[in-house]
């Protein structure tokens, strides 16, 4: 395999990465696939770009890129707060099962995404130009600029989360919970509070990831389904880090990538079906199973 | 009238698939996103025998069903040995490989472009013949000694492997159960339509499935068999609302779930004694 | 938990017999408006993809239909009879679709369907089409939709544009013909029926001319980065790219042709046509690029048809598919004009007559022997820079000789 595959895999595996970082987030805590998060990146980006076409009036470029991110993270909060208090809140004071979660978060999406076909689907859009199209040669592989930046991004996203999940108080309160709800409230934390704070970085993380999904691949109702790649890198990637779900990202994207050079793509999701199997069997625990493990 | 009788007819067909997803899903609490897999892997075997090969229907059934059961034996006897967490993810991963071999083996299975003119066999009386049958042995498979060990395991793994239950088979025989019961439903479906596309089967679908099965509760099979009638009856009552339907639909299920988490019926199961004891009240109340 | 049972279930079995109730007698309370009909009102059913992923089609079409509506009712409507349109959704599921097609039918007693652009769609509702002998009009550009296995037309389906036949054959006779190139790579998605059924006549009739397949890659849907299979095509020599897809993937190709360095020119269908440059913001990636159209945007009855659509529709303007919604409407109208009748049996007998009717999209005829238009040729544009070059209709030599 050359080097330029290989790139290309890391940086197909960097798009995977930004979806996982967001999905991940909230397998940690809540332990559950939280689908809804695809509805998040489809409607934020949708959201992103009616500020983008606002606020084109008065910057262009770089500028407006900044202004388009923000408002779509800013949105991305805000409809994980709803997301959080319609979806989730009563689920969890009813103390359901998990499978619960994962039912209400499926619908929420198909929900989010027919939201936006309503009003958004009856033409094509994009994003207004922010930056060139430009290819960044590096030793005689080509990385395309926008990959580059997601995997600064996502990189970027993963170190903040990690700082906030190990050196501050509300990451604490985080990991408490993540370990066990019940004890966490006995020790009076409000756990509603972190839960929200949880889906809040995960909205945050939707809309930046929608921004970029939105730039490289266009608007359309349905670009929150990718997130299935978000759900294979998160369960291969270890159950709930969220440095597994990014290692876990971007191995999918290379073997991917490898698998379409050398068996085709048409037939790759059997092989990729395969290689999961014979992975679990061999290694039940994921990839960070043991990074988590040094870690503690 | 065959407005009706179609939608009633695609009912039963979907009725059947979710009886499947009851089984796994409810019963022994296998989280599977890979049932569709198994409708299309009926449907297709079937069709592609009937069609390209001149195979007598009921033969190609019996061939749908062992398709059926080979496929569950390949994804099923190494999934029930992972964690509960896996599981979900690797009955993905099947769905997602069936419909690349499907959409691959264009000679034999039209690709993309389906798969059409295949004879219409199906009515709406064998639907729902079918599914008499089918939940007969569904509600006895709940109440024999399998259905309780899958309710004791989904409970419990750790406990009922205490109590000697070989957990691994009760997983492998409840998931076959159910692969060959879907692949029936998909030959139904596809001798229906006669058109099959391998769009039309894809994770999607068995989410539904596992949706109308929570919604009618996850203890009870008649909630499954109303839900299964209450959900595909409502995006078409929902047509008057145009392209909201499947917006408003959502929201019916969310409410649901949200404010009533043991599904419509709960743990209730519609017996004889039951309705005796209704008829007896409301001979009190008149 | 406690809650009382009985009741419960009894509300619900009570609700379901009622909404069962509505379902059977809600005729005439389908599509948007759900205004009270006029008795003697017309009904055009058309069956779209609101919700799916091809629901930009379907609001398309859909939109087309109702300038049409609009106009035809301005005047009259058809036989003096006002018309309206009930549009039901399919999500794209062919299931969905024969439960609306048969509602159309059997409860709002439409004259005649409109068809989505998908051929799938087609396949499974033309046995029941033809048993209910109630016309669709559709662009299924799959020949399989219209002429059945037997080779004789399918009773009720008719197709408005090319088929996928034609479609290939004068997109590969004019990437071997006109531009002169002969090593042709493919790259196209394998789960997208439109696409398949572009690749099979493509490379017959290339190959007859004497062209050569180098390289075929594929992709499938939920495949956004196609830089893998780009590097493979340019290792490969090809000279010329052939890649008919749906528009948004067209848009990613595009951005990614341009970052993966391929510098040869793309031979493509319908999708290309306007706003897809807009789409793509960088002139340098939307560049060299041939398209065939099934109309140019210059001709004053689309333009017509244009300024009706942007008056109605907030000013945005229409994709292509919009003007076949509006002439899925003429067609049928046309047809009723042709039998001074509105009876469904009647339709199809006059759309097997449709000859030389001028629609926004060029000059239709249909073939009774194929139910498919004749002679339809397509306007060729180049796309340079991110702005459209009409280059002129263009028919095949093979087309030439029928």
């Amino acid at each position: 395999m050359s080097i330029q595959q290989l790139l290309n895999g890391v940086s197909l595996g960097s798009v995977y990465a930004l979806i996982a970082v967001g999905f991940a987030l909230v397998f940690n805590i809540l332990k559950f696939s939280n689908f809804a998060h695809g509805g998040v990146m489809t409607l934020t980006a949708y959201i992103g770009l009616a500020a983008s076409l606002f606020f084109s009036r008065w910057l262009s470029g770089l500028p407006l890129f900044g202004a388009t991110l923000v408002s779509a993270a800013l949105a991305g909060a805000i409809v994980g707060i709803v997301l959080e208090r319609m979806a989730f809140r009563r689920i969890r004071n009813n103390n359901s099962p998990v499978i619960y979660y994962f039912i209400s978060s499926i619908t929420m999406g198909i929900l989010m995404e027919n939201i936006v076909t309503i009003f958004a689907s009856s033409t094509f859009y994009s994003y207004p130009k922010f930056f060139e199209l430009s290819v960044v040669e590096l030793f005689h592989v080509n990385i395309a600029l926008t990959d580059l930046l997601m995997l600064v991004f996502s990189s970027t996203a993963l170190m903040i989360l990690l700082w906030v999940l190990y050196r501050t108080k509300i990451g604490l309160a985080i990991r408490a919970l993540s370990f066990d709800v019940n004890t966490a409230n006995l020790m009076g934390m409000d756990s509603n509070r972190v839960v929200m704070a949880t889906f809040i970085a995960a909205g945050i993380l939707g809309g930046v990831a929608g921004v970029f999904l939105g730039i490289n691949y266009t608007l359309y109702p349905q670009l929150g389904q990718l997130i299935v790649k978000g759900f294979i890198a998160s369960v291969i990637g270890g159950l709930g880090s969220i440095t597994g779900a990014m290692i876990g990202a971007v191995l999918l994207g290379v073997l991917e990538v490898t698998l379409i050079s050398a068996v085709g793509a048409g037939i790759a999701p059997v092989f990729v079906f395969i290689i999961m199997l014979t992975f679990l069997l061999v290694r039940p625990r994921g990839i960070a199973g043991v990074i988590v493990q040094e870690k503690a | 009238m065959e407005y009706i009788i179609t939608i009633l007819t695609f009912t039963g067909i979907t009725l059947i698939g979710v009886l499947g997803s009851y089984m796994v899903t409810g019963l022994t609490g296998l989280f599977s996103f890979g049932q569709a897999a198994f409708f299309s892997v009926g449907a297709y075997t079937a069709a592609v025998l009937v069609k390209d090969f001149a195979t007598p229907f009921p033969l190609a059934v019996v061939a749908a069903m062992s398709a059926g059961l080979v496929a569950g034996m390949i994804v099923g006897y190494p999934t029930v040995r992972l964690r509960r967490d896996y599981i979900s993810l690797v009955t993905f991963g099947f769905g997602e490989a069936i419909i690349a071999l499907l959409n691959n083996s264009t000679n034999l299975t039209g690709g993309a472009m389906g798969l059409s003119g295949i004879p219409r066999y199906t009515s709406f009386w064998v639907v729902w013949l079918s599914v008499a049958v089918c939940l007969t042995i569904v509600a006895g498979y709940k109440y024999s000694k399998y259905g309780r060990q899958c309710l004791a395991l989904r409970s419990d793994e750790l406990a009922a492997k205490a109590m000697g239950i070989n957990v691994n088979r009760v997983k492998l025989v409840t998931f076959l159960f159910a692969a060959a019961m879907t692949s029936y439903a998909g030959v139904l479906y596809a001798f229906y339509t006669t058109y099959v596309e391998p769009g039309s089967f894809g994770w999607i679908v068995s989410a539904e499935w596992i949706i109308i099965v929570f919604v009618g509760g996850i203890n009870s099979l008649t909630g499954s068999v109303f839900a299964t009638f209450l959900l595909t009856g409502l995006p078409e009552m929902l047509r008057f609302a145009s392209e909201w339907r499947i917006a408003i639909y959502c929201v019916i299920v969310l409410l649901i779930i949200n404010f009533r988490p043991v599904g419509i019926f709960g743990e209730f199961e519609l017996s004889y004694k039951w309705l005796r004891q209704l008829g007896k009240k409301g001979a009190k109340a008149a | 938990m406690k809650f009382n049972n009985k009741h419960l279930v009894l509300a619900m079995v009570a609700l379901f017999v009622v909404s069962l109730a509505l379902v059977g007698c809600g005729g005439g309370s389908g599509g948007g408006g759900g205004a009270a009909k006029p008795a003697e009102m017309l009904v055009i059913g058309s069956i779209q993809d609101m919700s799916g992923t091809t629901s930009v089609f379907g609001n398309a079409v859909t939109r087309g239909a109702e300038v049409a509506i609009e106009k035809l009712n301005a005047k009259g409507g058809i036989n003096g009879k006002k018309i309206k349109l009930v549009t039901l959704d399919t999500k794209g599921d062919p299931k969905e679709a024969i439960n609306a097609y048969n509602r159309l039918v059997d409860q709002e007693k439409a004259i005649a369907v409109l068809g989505p652009p998908i051929s799938n769609i087609g396949l499974a509702i033309a046995p029941i089409a033809n048993s209910k002998k109630v016309p669709v009009v559709g662009s299924f550009i799959d020949p399989r939709v219209t002429v059945g296995q037997d080779g004789k037309p399918q009773t009720a389906m008719f197709l408005m544009q090319p088929s996928s036949v034609q479609y290939a054959e004068i997109m590969a006779g004019y990437a071997v013909e006109k531009l002169g190139l002969k090593k042709i790579a493919i790259f196209y998605n394998q789960s997208n029926a439109y696409s398949v059924s572009l690749i099979k006549p493509f490379k017959e009739y290339a190959e007859s001319l004497g062209a050569k397949i180098v390289i075929e890659e594929k992709y499938t849907k939920d495949d956004k980065d196609y830089k893998t299979q780009l590097a493979k095509i340019k290792e490969s020599g090809a000279d010329v790219l052939y890649a008919p897809n749906y528009t948004q993937e067209l848009v990613i190709l595009f951005k990614q042709r341009k970052q993966a360095g391929v510098n040869i020119p793309i031979v493509d269908g319908l999708d290309l046509a306007a706003p897809f440059a807009q789409n793509i913001n960088d002139p340098e990636a939307a560049d060299n690029a041939f398209f065939a159209n099934n109309f140019s945007e210059k001709e004053p009855q689309l333009v017509e048809v244009r300024n009706a659509y942007k008056a109605k529709y907030n000013n945005e303007e229409p994709i292509n598919k919009a003007y076949l919604g509006y002439d899925k409407i003429m067609l049928i109208a046309e047809a009723a004009k042709k039998m001074n009748s509105t009876k469904p049996e009647d339709l199809i007998k006059g759309l097997e007559q449709i000859k030389d009717m001028q629609g926004a999209t060029g000059v239709i005829t249909l073939s009774p022997k194929t139910h498919q238009p004749v002679g339809l040729s397509m306007v060729i544009f180049k796309m340079e820079k991110g702005k459209y070059i009409e280059v002129g209709r263009y028919v095949p030599e093979k087309h030439k000789k029928l």
